[in-house]
C-alpha cells in the first residue's frame, strides 16, 4: 500500500461511485418493497383471523430462515425455469426487498403490540371502525416507535446490496473487483475505500433516521402496556 | 445527389433489416482473468475470449452482448437460460460437459508455479511436503495440487488476485495458475514475484453452450474459429493479448476496436491489434 497505488485509486474514485450508485439504487428499491409488504405483514400477524396470521408467519419464516444468497439465486435463476424473464438488479431488488420485509414485520409487530390496547377500545368506542383505528390511532404511533429499530434494518440491508454482485450485477464491489484483476496492488486500497463509503452512508443514514425521530416525536406521547 | 441520397437510405435500410434478421446471443465472461477477459482502466470489456467472440459474431452473422457474470454462476445461468454462450477461459472437463455442452477447444493451457523472488525455491522445493500452495477455487490448478500433491497444504481462495497477495505478504510458498494469467500476475510485480516452474496439464478451454446446443451455436463458433485460424487473425489476436503489458494492449485496443465494430473488418483489426500491442 504505497502512496502511489493510493494515487492511482484516487483516479478510479469515479467508477467506484458509479458502483455504489447501484448499491443506493438496490437500497431504494429493497428498503420501499420492505416497507410497504413488512407493515401489511405484520398488521396481517396483529389483527387478521387465524389462517391469514398463519400465512404472514409462514411468510416470515420462510424469508427470515433462508439464506441471502441462496434467495439471490433462487429469484434470479428460479423465475427463468417458467419462462419469465428477470433481471439480475430486479431479482436483486426482489429477494433483498422480501427479505427485508420479513424482518421490518418483526420491527412494526413489536411497535404495534406496544401501543395500549386501551387506545383500540377507546377509538372503537367513539364509532370508528377497525380499519379507521389502525390507520389513525395505531400505525402513527407504532411508525414513529419503529423508527429505532428501522435504523438497524437500515443500517443491515445497506451493506447486504454487495451481496448483489454475486448474481451479475455490477456495484460496488464488483468495481472493485474489476480495479483489482486489472491491477493487484489496488486491492487493499480498493476495500478500505469502500469499507469507507459503507461507514459514511451508515452514518449519513442513522444521522437522518435520527433526525427524523426527532422531528416526528410528539411530546408527552408514551408507550405503555 | 438525390440518387446517392436514396441510394443511401436504401443502403442503410437493407443493413438495418439484416441486423435485424440477426440472432442475438448473450455471452457471459467473468470478466476478471486478464489477458482472457477484464475491464480496462477506461471500463471496456476486453480480452482475447472477448474479442474472439466479437470476431465470431461478425464472420458467423449474429449478433452478441457481453454481460458479466461471476465465473460460478456462468454454468447455471447458461442451464437457466439467462445466457447463451460462457466464454471465460473454462476448461473443458466430463464434469461440467455432463450439463452443458462445449465448443471444440481453442486454446492450451499449463499450470504456473508463482513463488517469491528470492524466496530461493524452484519448482520442486515449492511443492515439497508441508509447503503452503494458494489457487483459486473451483480452477484446475487447485484440483492438481489436490490430486497430485496430497502432502501440500492447499489454501483456496475465491479469486487469483487474494492469492496472490497471500503469497507477497508470505503467508503461501506458491500459488499454482494458469501460465498466462500468472505472467500478467509476475509482470504487475517486477523483482518481486517470479514463475518457479510449469505444471504440464495440457488442459483446453473451449466456449460452451447449453447442454445439446438447442439453438445451434456451436457450428456458428466453430466455423468462425476456423475462418479467423485460416485468416491469421487468429494469430494476431494471440501475439496481441498474450505478451505485452495490459497498458499496451488496452491502448492498441483503444485505438484498433472501430475497425472491428465500424468497419467490420476482422481480419484487419487483429493485425493493427496486434501491431499496436507489440509495437
Amino acid at each position: 500500500m504505497t502512496l502511489e497505488t493510493w494515487s492511482q485509486l484516487w483516479g478510479k474514485l469515479p467508477v467506484l461511485l458509479q458502483g455504489l450508485l447501484v448499491n443506493l439504487e438496490l437500497l431504494a428499491g429493497l428498503l420501499s418493497l420492505g416497507i410497504v409488504v413488512g407493515v401489511v405483514v405484520a398488521l396481517v400477524e396483529v389483527y387478521a383471523p387465524r389462517p391469514l396470521r398463519a400465512v404472514a408467519l409462514a411468510y416470515e419464516w420462510f424469508f427470515r430462515g433462508v439464506p441471502e444468497l441462496v434467495l439471490l439465486f433462487l429469484f434470479y435463476f428460479g423465475p427463468s425455469q417458467f419462462g419469465a424473464e428477470i433481471s439480475a438488479f430486479f431479482a436483486a431488488v426482489l429477494a433483498l426487498g422480501f427479505r427485508s420485509s420479513a424482518y421490518q414485520s418483526q420491527i412494526f409487530r413489536g411497535a404495534i403490540q406496544a401501543i395500549s390496547p386501551g387506545q383500540s377500545l377507546a377509538a372503537r368506542s367513539l364509532g370508528m371502525s377497525r380499519l379507521a383505528v389502525i390507520r389513525h390511532v395505531i400505525l402513527p404511533q407504532a411508525l414513529r416507535l419503529s423508527l429505532a429499530g428501522w435504523s438497524n434494518e437500515f443500517s443491515s440491508v445497506l451493506k447486504d446490496t454487495t451481496l448483489a454482485y454475486g448474481i451479475g450485477v455490477v456495484e460496488v464491489m464488483r468495481q472493485a473487483r474489476y480495479l483489482t484483476a486489472r491491477n493487484f496492488p489496488l486491492a487493499l486500497p480498493a476495500f478500505l475505500t469502500v469499507a469507507l463509503m459503507f461507514l459514511v452512508l451508515t452514518y449519513a443514514g442513522n444521522w437522518g433516521i435520527g433526525l427524523l425521530e426527532r422531528r416526528l416525536r410528539v411530546p408527552g406521547l408514551e408507550a405503555r402496556s | 445527389m438525390k440518387v446517392v441520397g436514396v441510394a443511401f437510405l436504401m443502403a442503410v435500410l437493407l443493413a438495418g433489416c439484416l441486423a435485424m434478421g440477426q440472432p442475438r446471443y448473450i455471452v457471459l465472461s467473468d470478466i476478471t482473468w486478464a489477458p482472457f477477459e477484464w475491464v480496462s482502466e477506461k471500463g471496456a470489456y476486453l480480452g482475447f475470449d472477448l474479442d474472439v467472440m466479437r470476431a465470431i459474431a461478425l464472420l458467423e452473422g449474429f449478433e452478441i452482448e457481453i454481460r458479466d457474470t461471476p465465473f460460478d454462476s456462468i454454468i447455471p445461468a447458461v442451464i437457466a437460460n439467462k445466457g447463451d454462450v460462457g466464454a471465460s477461459g473454462f476448461t473443458i472437463n466430463d464434469e461440467r460437459a455432463q450439463v452443458i455442452s462445449f465448443s471444440e477447444p481453442y486454446w492450451t493451457s499449463d499450470q504456473a508455479v508463482v513463488v517469491r523472488t528470492g524466496s530461493g525455491l524452484d519448482m520442486d522445493k515449492a511443492l515439497a511436503k508441508g509447503r503452503k500452495a494458494g489457487a483459486q477455487r473451483g480452477t484446475t490448478g487447485a484440483g492438481w495440487v489436490e490430486e497430485n500433491l496430497p502432502d501440500v497444504v492447499l489454501v483456496l481462495y475465491e479469486t487469483y488476485p487474494e492469492a496472490v497477495l497471500d503469497l507477497l505478504a508470505g503467508r503461501l510458498d506458491a500459488v499454482v495458475q494458469d501460465v498466462d494469467p500468472s505472467k500478467q500476475a509476475v509482470g504487475q510485480y517486477p523483482g518481486r514475484l517470479e514463475i518457479a516452474g510449469i505444471i504440464e496439464t495440457g488442459e483446453q478451454f473451449g466456449f460452451l453452450v447449453a447442454k445439446g446446443d438447442p439453438k445451434e451455436i456451436l457450428p456458428k463458433i466453430s466455423s468462425g474459429i476456423a475462418k479467423l485460424q485460416a485468416s491469421g487473425a487468429w494469430d494476431h489476436l494471440i501475439a496481441a493479448y498474450f505478451g505485452p503489458s495490459l497498458d499496451a494492449i488496452e491502448a492498441a485496443w483503444e485505438a484498433s476496436i472501430d475497425i472491428l465494430l465500424v468497419e467490420k473488418d476482422v481480419v484487419k483489426f487483429a493485425q493493427t491489434l496486434a501491431a499496436l500491442a507489440t509495437k
